[in-house]
């Protein structure tokens, strides 16, 4: 190949592809995500294990809140001023609630939905490294069910992730 | 395959698509008619050589590069019978966009310059020139790709280069 051939492969070669669409980098990921067996995907993907830490808090959520309901009331009925004509109905008033008799809530579900996943840019990763910022934003649900009346409880919350992974620049 | 095999497995193909996208994305292009087109064939055969080829041993990116060209032909074929079903006019009219990033302190038009050149190359050289230079497969790996023998590879790309230069002002440095 002559000299003048040769510079202008170097000139062709100097030139980067297009970037790709962050967009479409994204989309293919969900696919490989969702492709992952449920037990595989990464553990921040999923808080659907209820064996999870996640669900240490959560556990006694149920429970802590419904005792602290029957406290409360407890408190404001022990403040009223007893009218003095109801003795007889003071009388026949049920035992007080016991913390044995809070209904007990387990929780049943919990899943997350990834809505959006964002590729942030690069940032400086640990020392000197490259890394890229990725956010992804989940809407979580979490249910806990009262097995003795049915009764449910379900909390929806929205939680930002923000994943920094190291970049790498291959020129070839 | 373990919990933590699989999650470092799919990271590393994350990273692989982020450092390759973009060529694949080019090569694509050149047996596409838009874009969007592209996106569609690569993100196709790129789900479908991870699912069932990512632990075959070889240059997974010669091995993608084949299974895109094949996606791009089968979208062309399903193209034309939609275009010819609904009784569409082919315009020929190709989106423009730009093909290259543009770089810090890089002569502008000249990359323009480029881009329409390689755009008037006739398509069999332009996808040998494609494959050689931003995919930098052999070109044995391209004959088996195009499916033709690895002397015409070199030929197409020897003409290219040589159309690219009867077009192109040599670049100005300094």
């Amino acid at each position: 190949m002559d000299e003048s051939l040769q510079e202008l492969e170097n000139e062709l070669k100097s030139l980067q592809p297009r970037r790709a669409p962050a967009r479409w980098l994204n989309q293919i990921n969900r696919e490989l995500a969702a492709e992952l067996p449920a037990s595989t995907r990464p553990r921040y993907a999923s808080a659907t294990n209820l064996g999870s830490w996640k669900w240490l808090g959560w556990r006694t959520a149920g429970p802590a809140v419904a005792l602290a309901l029957v406290a409360a009331v407890g408190l404001v009925n022990l403040r009223r001023p007893v009218p003095s004509e109801v003795p007889a109905l003071l009388a026949a008033a049920p035992n007080p609630v016991t913390p044995a008799a809070v209904p007990a809530y387990v929780p049943v579900t919990a899943s997350n939905v990834l809505y959006d996943l964002k590729d942030e840019g690069a940032v400086q990763g640990e020392g000197e490294a490259l890394a890229r910022r990725v956010r992804a934003r989940y809407v979580d649900t979490y249910t806990w069910k009262n097995p003795r009346n049915n009764a449910s409880i379900k909390w929806t919350v929205p939680r930002d992730e923000i994943r920094v992974v190291p970049a790498s620049y291959n020129p070839n | 395959m373990d919990c933590m095999e699989a999650t470092h497995d799919h990271g590393i193909w994350k990273h692989w698509l982020e450092a390759h996208g973009p060529k694949l994305l080019l090569c694509a292009r050149q047996w596409t008619r838009s874009l969007a087109d592209a996106e569609d064939v690569v993100q196709e055969a790129f789900v479908r050589y991870w699912r069932h080829q990512r632990h075959l041993p070889g240059d997974p990116q010669a091995l993608l590069i084949t299974s895109i060209r094949r996606a791009a032909l089968d979208h062309a074929r399903r193209q034309a019978r939609r275009t010819a079903r609904e009784g569409k006019a082919d315009g020929g009219l190709e989106e423009r966009e730009c093909t290259f990033e543009p770089q810090p302190g890089e002569d502008a038009d000249r990359r323009h310059e480029i881009e329409a050149a390689l755009q008037r190359l006739p398509a069999v050289q332009r996808e040998v020139l494609v494959l050689k230079i931003w995919n930098a497969l052999t070109f044995e790996q391209i004959g088996e790709t195009l499916e033709i023998p690895p002397n015409t590879a070199a030929s197409r790309y020897r003409y290219a280069l040589a159309a690219l230069r009867k077009e192109l002002k040599p670049a100005c440095h300094g």
